[in-house]
C-alpha cells in the first residue's frame, strides 16, 4: 500500500511536460508502482489532449499531407521488447542497463552502497541501497531531495516510507534515514543541490562519492 | 464545434485495424496543424514545428495498433506523444515514461470506459471554456509554457501562491467533470 503520492503540483508539472529528465524519472518511477496516481496523470493527459484539441489550428506547409502519405511505408525499427526478470520498473531498467540485479554497487561503508544514474549540472539521479538498519547520518539539502523506495522501506522522522513511496524533502529540511529490518532498502534518490552531513567523518567523505 | 472526439477514436481505429491511408489522411488534416500551433506556443521554430507535427503523426501510424480507447481519447494519445517528442527534440531530454510491459495492477474496473474517454474529452473542453479567464489563463501555461509555477507566477507579476490557489481550483473544477469523487 502506497502512502506517499507526488502532489498536484509535480504531478501536472510532469504531465504538462515542464518537468526535467531527474523529475520526470521520479514520477515515472512512482506511477509505476502506483495505480491512484497513474489515473491521476491520465486526467492530466486527458486535459493536455483537450487544450490541443481545441488550439487553433497553425495551417501547415503546402504538401505537408503528401509528404506524410509518402513516408507511411517507410521501414522503421520497432523496440525490442524487454522483460524484467525482477520486477525492475521498465523505465527504471533503460538507465542501468537492465535490472536492480544487474546494478554493480559502489560501496559507501559498511551498509551504504550507491550508483549514479546520470548527472545534469548540479541535478544527480542515484540509486541507494541499505541493508537493514543502516543509518544515512543526519543531512540536510541544499536543494530538494526527491526519494522513491524501490525495494525494502526506510523510516525518520516524517514516517515509513515501503516500495513505491515517494518522500520529497525541500532544502534546508533535516533527518536521519534509517533502513527498516527485513531486506536491503534500495531507493531511486534525484538531489538538485549538494546534501549537508553533520558528522565531521561524512562532511569529508561526501565530495568523494560526488554527494 | 470541432469534429467529434468519437469519431477520431474511430479513424484512429481504422488505422490501427486497417491501416486505412483516408482514415490516417483525415486525422492527419485535423491534428497535424493543432500539434503544430501547440510547438509554437511552446516556443519552437516553425520548421521544427512543422517537422514535429509530421513525426508525430507518423509515430502515430507506426504505433496506432498501442492505442487504447479505454484510456486515452486520440487527441490526448496525440497530446501525450506530441509532448514527447518535443522533449525529445528541443530539450534534448529523454522523457522518463511508463512502459507498457511491465505488469502494473490497475486501480479498478473500468466499464464503458472506450466512450467514455472520448465523451470526457468533449466535457472537458466545453468545461475548459468554461473556467474563468484568470484560472484558464495557469491551466494554459502549466501545458504550453515549459516553466516551472515559480516562473510563471513572475511573468504574470502574481505571487505564487495565487498561481497555484487558482490551478487548484480549476483542477479540482475538471476532475469533477471527469468524475473524480473528490
Amino acid at each position: 500500500m502506497i502512502h506517499h503520492h507526488p502532489d498536484d503540483e509535480l504531478l501536472l508539472a510532469y504531465a504538462g511536460g515542464a518537468a526535467d529528465e531527474a523529475l520526470g524519472l521520479i514520477v515515472a518511477t512512482h506511477l509505476a508502482y502506483c495505480p491512484a496516481c497513474r489515473a491521476g496523470a491520465a486526467k492530466l493527459d486527458a486535459i493536455g489532449g483537450s487544450l490541443l484539441a481545441g488550439l487553433p489550428p497553425a495551417p501547415l506547409a503546402a504538401g505537408a499531407l503528401d509528404a506524410a502519405l509518402a513516408k507511411l511505408d517507410q521501414p522503421f525499427e520497432r523496440r525490442p521488447r524487454s522483460v524484467s526478470q525482477d520486477g525492475t520498473p521498465g523505465i527504471l531498467r533503460s538507465y542501468i542497463g537492465g535490472d536492480l540485479r544487474d546494478v554493480r554497487w559502489r560501496q559507501m561503508g559498511p551498509r551504504l552502497s550507491y550508483v549514479s544514474l546520470f548527472r545534469r549540472g548540479a541535478v544527480s539521479a542515484r540509486l541507494l541501497r541499505g541493508t537493514p538498519g543502516a543509518d544515512s547520518g543526519a543531512h540536510s539539502h541544499e536543494g530538494q531531495e526527491y526519494t522513491v523506495v524501490l525495494r525494502g522501506g526506510f523510516t525518520d522522522a516524517t514516517g515509513n516510507y515501503g516500495p513505491g513511496d515517494l518522500q520529497v524533502m525541500d532544502g534546508g529540511t533535516r533527518h536521519n534515514v534509517v533502513a527498516d529490518p527485513g531486506e536491503d532498502c534500495i531507493n531511486l534518490a534525484v538531489t538538485t543541490g549538494k546534501l549537508k552531513f553533520e558528522s565531521l567523518l561524512q562532511r569529508i567523505a561526501a565530495p568523494l562519492f560526488g554527494f | 464545434m470541432a469534429p467529434d472526439a468519437l469519431e477520431m477514436n474511430a479513424l484512429l481505429g481504422r488505422v490501427a485495424l486497417d491501416r486505412d491511408r483516408a482514415a490516417f489522411a483525415a486525422l492527419f488534416t485535423h491534428f497535424a496543424p493543432r500539434i503544430k500551433a501547440y510547438l509554437l506556443r511552446l516556443g519552437a521554430p516553425a520548421a521544427v514545428a512543422e517537422d514535429l507535427a509530421q513525426e508525430a503523426l507518423l509515430n502515430l501510424w507506426r504505433k496506432a495498433h498501442l492505442f487504447d480507447p479505454a484510456k486515452a481519447s486520440a487527441a490526448t494519445w496525440l497530446f501525450t506523444i506530441a509532448r514527447n517528442l518535443r522533449i525529445d527534440a528541443i530539450r534534448r531530454e529523454k522523457r522518463p515514461e511508463l512502459d507498457p510491459d511491465d505488469f502494473m495492477p490497475e486501480a479498478g474496473p473500468a466499464a464503458d470506459e472506450g466512450l467514455a474517454q472520448a465523451e470526457d474529452e468533449t466535457r472537458l473542453r466545453i468545461a475548459l471554456k468554461d473556467l474563468p479567464a484568470d484560472q484558464i489563463q495557469v491551466v494554459e501555461l502549466s501545458f504550453f509554457a515549459d516553466k516551472p509555477h515559480s516562473q510563471i507566477a513572475a511573468e504574470l507579476g502574481i505571487p505564487l501562491g495565487t498561481v497555484k490557489s487558482r490551478l487548484r481550483l480549476a483542477m479540482a473544477r475538471l476532475k469533477r467533470v471527469l468524475g473524480e469523487v473528490e
